[in-house]
């Protein structure tokens, strides 16, 4: 069954007096349920507009998405709203945790805000956080845990609603080597355990190589497609080789913040 | 680029923090300056406005009361403003701007807000000043209108005086920036907001202090005022200062602990962010909950006094027309035909019509059981039970049953008896007589003549045996009238007294309706000027109010676009944004209600009274300004935030 389908995604930047701008052109994307896929592509090559359009905050000009059955642009915004929240996990490069609420808070909001029964919640909390190792911190403020540890977090929160599908923005831009090979070590055993559909964009191979499929975009257009064998390793030499065809500029992101 | 335009664009880009400050200050300055226009406005200097002295002396003390307002909050704002731009000029210092030269576009900037501020303040002032002298001589009841009129000294004080308050502040906050570390300052805006504490011993003084502000406010009287009103005063300050440091957090711990409520949609979110908000903005808080109860105390003791003076004059002057004159029939004060002719001719109903007879006791003397002999000169009267029973049952008092041969004496003291039992000798037509004072009540059933201030009541069994010894021209008839729509009757009173011989002027008591007119234009003038201090305070509040909702934006968009992300709907980011402003908007207004109606209760204790009811007319009107307030600031708010979610 698949969860994400895009047909013909296109989007246009037009703005008065100025040139229009062709962001995306032409994009077929499918994944399919429990998949763990990679969108790959130099600065300035779509990819940040396609997870906007996935995440349904930006409209397609052209084509249309389907998720879960379900084409978000025929939704008003209070319905899309509900959609992003029930059928949508999100994990972004900076967290986005609220840092008046402690780690806890932060992972149980998707379930607070839908009404759901603390008891029930905090059945749901504890093996989730028990498997991405933050149960010791989960009383903790977000200033007082480290980089990874907020991530974790995040993809706790991205998760604990069971979503359609997770989406995952540049999640270990701000890390150090270390800890972004902890936070990709949990989002594939979120992937495999709960069998969550997994789309990451990313530009950092290490990162790209915990994925089953990636898709290269390059000047807002389908590129090539590459597909993971057995070994992880095998795999990343794949990604630096389809990269260096690839060309164009991987300094994209800013750096890492405290 | 000179320095000079760098300061310039600095407040264009600051505007939004700046807007609600300016505001403030240009009405500070207006209505100093429609003050001072008045005050030397030179028909008022020169006297010719006489009732103009009636209102000198509060208006110069208002003056006062607004430049030390003004100094306090614009020292307050602009400190706040210094706070909220550190990264700012840690940027300049990153980029070679010297400390010197730091201070110097703080002071620029600071003279351009001053200048714009006065300029404006004077500009509008003149513009309004017109229409307050027109009010004023309403309520002055001036013949001719006051003039128009530019007053060059009010323009000088007003201008000079508020440019130097505006540059001394100004020197003084630009001294203390820049002894920082430049990290610090580029970081200052991205400091965690850490844990939220509170002292539980702090919170115990917070309560303590606020229960014994109220315990004694409530039982606080006349004769306790002036050990008291210093203790409330501090403790009240002290707890409402810990309230929202300490027991606000106290408070939202509490919450956050009851999952049911806690985890229940929005709340968590709202309850979490309250907690900051509270805290970060607590002094702030704790200035405008003080300022509001002043507000509201002030505005109501005028109005509680208005009607405990009212009240006052009814008891003090039962019959709106009273008079007593020697002799039956005999009309040597006023003919009654006459009285009643005028009155009926100036559109008057007379509702009740009293007749008593009293005989005067003169050169009397009384001894009571726990106090000395005492003589005195004036003349007392003696009335029988009957008369003093009808004259209860018109004027809404208790009928009496004296003790056969004795006298029971009523006199008007206030709620509070000092004597119990005594004996009063004096003459009667002549005849020394001694009788025994069985009891004492509070009561005044006719209005105060010559002689009637000590009024005793007798039997009529004895009463009738002591008349009958007395001529008929010897006794000493009291006339009383109560008319329909009395608050009109000044003119009328005063036709009717002109009628009375000059001589017999003090058997009369005709004063009621002008002294209604008369206590009027004392609270209409008290609220009117008043008014406008009330007014500046509100906005004031309400600016500082605004300005942290203002400087808190950005980091609540970014927290909103996380939301609407996750997928928060409209409504709900509504909600809370709504939720949080009211609250920091309207619990300070609940504080200062509360002290305000604990102020009520005292004054009222001490007047005697209970009319701290009617402070709610004060504390509705001020609930409905802020909530227009809140309106405004939450709608402009809620746009900013949506637009911030939404890019």
């Amino acid at each position: 069954m698949s969860v994400l389908q895009a047909q013909g995604l296109g989007k246009i930047y037009s703005s008065k007096g100025n040139v229009a701008y062709k962001a995306l052109e032409d994009i077929e994307l499918k994944l399919e349920a429990g998949e763990f896929v990679g969108v790959m592509g130099p600065s300035g090559s779509g990819k940040t507009t396609l997870l906007n359009l996935l995440s349904t905050i930006d409209r397609p000009t052209s084509g249309q998405i389907e998720i879960n059955g379900v084409n978000p642009s025929k939704l008003t915004d209070k319905k899309l709203a509900l959609f992003r929240r029930r059928e949508l996990g999100f994990v972004f490069q900076d967290f986005n945790l609220l840092d008046t609420l402690s780690i806890k808070e932060n992972i149980i909001l998707p379930l607070v805000l839908e009404g759901i029964a603390p008891k029930k919640i905090l059945e749901k909390l504890h093996p989730l956080a028990e498997l991405l190792q933050i149960t010791p911190i989960l009383d903790k403020r977000t200033y007082e845990v480290s980089g990874g540890q907020k991530q974790r977090a995040a993809i706790a929160r991205a998760i604990i609603h069971q979503p359609s599908l997770v989406l995952a923005d540049e999640l270990t831009g701000n890390l150090d080597s270390k800890s972004a090979k902890d936070v990709m070590d949990s989002l594939k055993d979120m992937n495999e355990r709960f069998k969550a559909t997994v789309l990451m964009v990313t530009h950092d191979p290490f990162s790209a190589s915990y994925c089953q499929r990636i898709v290269f975009i390059k000047d807002g257009k389908f590129f090539s497609e590459i597909r993971k064998g057995t070994n992880r390793q095998a795999f990343f030499q794949q990604i630096l080789d389809a990269l260096s065809v690839l060309g164009g500029n991987f300094d994209d992101v800013p750096f890492a913040r405290a | 680029m000179t320095f000079r335009s760098l300061a310039l664009s600095n407040i264009r880009g600051n505007w939004r923090s700046y807007s609600a400050f300016f505001l403030s200050s240009v009405f500070s300055v207006m209505i100093f300056y429609i003050y001072a226009a008045f005050l030397y406005h030179p028909d008022v200097e020169s006297g010719f406005i006489m009732a103009a002295s009636k209102i000198r002396k509060g208006m110069e003390f208002c003056e006062y009361i607004i430049v030390i307002f003004s100094f306090l909050f614009v020292l307050y704002s602009n400190s706040a403003f210094l706070k909220t731009r550190q990264q700012e000029f840690g940027l300049f210092s990153l980029f070679g701007m010297t400390r010197a030269q730091l201070r110097k576009l703080v002071l620029y900037e600071n003279a351009a807000i001053a200048f714009l501020a006065v300029a404006v303040g004077i500009g509008l002032g003149t513009l309004f000043s017109k229409l307050f002298f027109m009010a004023l001589g309403v309520l002055l009841k001036l013949e001719a209108p006051i003039p128009f009129a530019l007053p060059l000294k009010a323009i000088g004080i007003t201008a000079g005086g508020f440019f130097a308050l505006f540059m001394i502040i100004s020197m003084w906050t630009a001294l203390r920036i820049g002894r920082t570390e430049i990290v610090d300052l580029l970081k200052a805006a991205r400091k965690p907001k850490g844990q939220l504490v509170f002292s539980r011993w702090l919170v115990f003084v917070a309560a303590l202090c606020l229960v014994a502000a109220y315990g004694m406010a409530f039982f606080m009287n006349s004769n306790t005022f002036v050990v008291f009103s210093l203790p409330i005063l501090i403790t009240v300050v002290v707890g409402t200062y810990f309230l929202f440091t300490q027991l606000s957090i106290l408070v939202l711990t509490f919450i956050q602990k009851k999952s049911a409520v806690y985890y229940k949609r929005t709340n968590m979110i709202v309850f979490a962010q309250l907690g900051y908000k509270i805290r970060d903005n607590a002094r702030i808080l704790f200035i405008v909950s003080i300022l509001s109860a002043v507000v509201m105390t002030a505005l109501g003791t005028v109005y509680i006094l208005q009607i405990g003076s009212k009240q006052s004059l009814l008891e003090n002057s039962p019959f709106t027309l009273a008079y007593s004159e020697n002799g039956l029939n005999t009309h040597e004060v006023i003919d009654q035909a006459e009285l009643k002719r005028i009155v009926t001719e100036d559109g008057f109903k007379i509702t009740k019509e009293a007749k008593a007879v009293s005989m005067v006791i003169s050169r009397y003397a009384i001894q009571w059981d726990d106090e000395e002999y005492r003589e005195f000169d004036s003349d007392a009267v003696i009335i029988s039970a009957t008369d003093y029973n009808k004259l209860a049952e018109m004027t809404g008092q208790p009928s009496i049953l004296p003790e056969y041969g004795k006298l029971t004496l009523a006199l008007q003291s206030y709620g509070e008896i000092y004597h119990h039992h005594g004996y009063v000798k004096g003459d009667i037509n002549g005849h020394n007589k001694e009788f025994e004072i069985s009891s004492v009540i509070d009561a005044k059933v006719m209005n105060s003549m010559q002689n009637n201030y000590y009024t005793f009541v007798m039997d009529d069994f004895s009463y009738m045996k002591l008349v009958s010894g007395i001529p008929e021209d010897q006794w000493n008839v009291m006339y009383g009238f109560e008319l329909s729509n009395w608050e009109k009757s000044a003119p009328t009173a005063e036709k009717l007294k002109n009628l009375v011989p000059e001589e017999l002027q003090p058997q009369i008591d005709f004063r009621r309706g002008s002294d209604l007119v008369d206590m009027n234009e004392t609270v209409s003038l008290t609220l009117f000027i008043g008014m406008f201090i009330s007014l500046l305070f509100f906005i004031a509040s309400g600016s500082m109010l605004y300005f942290k909702l203002y400087t808190e934006l950005q980091e609540d968009q970014a927290q909103f676009k996380a939301l609407s992300r996750i997928g928060m709907t409209k409504n709900e980011m509504r909600k809370i944004v709504v939720t949080q402003v009211g609250i920091v908007f309207f619990v300070p207004v609940v504080v200062g209600i509360l002290h305000a109606l604990f102020a009520m209760k005292a004054l009222d204790n001490m007047m005697n009274s209970s009319n701290w009811i009617y402070s709610f007319v004060v504390i509705g009107i001020y609930i409905a300004m802020q909530t227009i307030y809140f309106l405004v600031a939450c709608s402009s708010y809620m746009k900013t935030m949506l637009r911030g979610a939404t890019a």
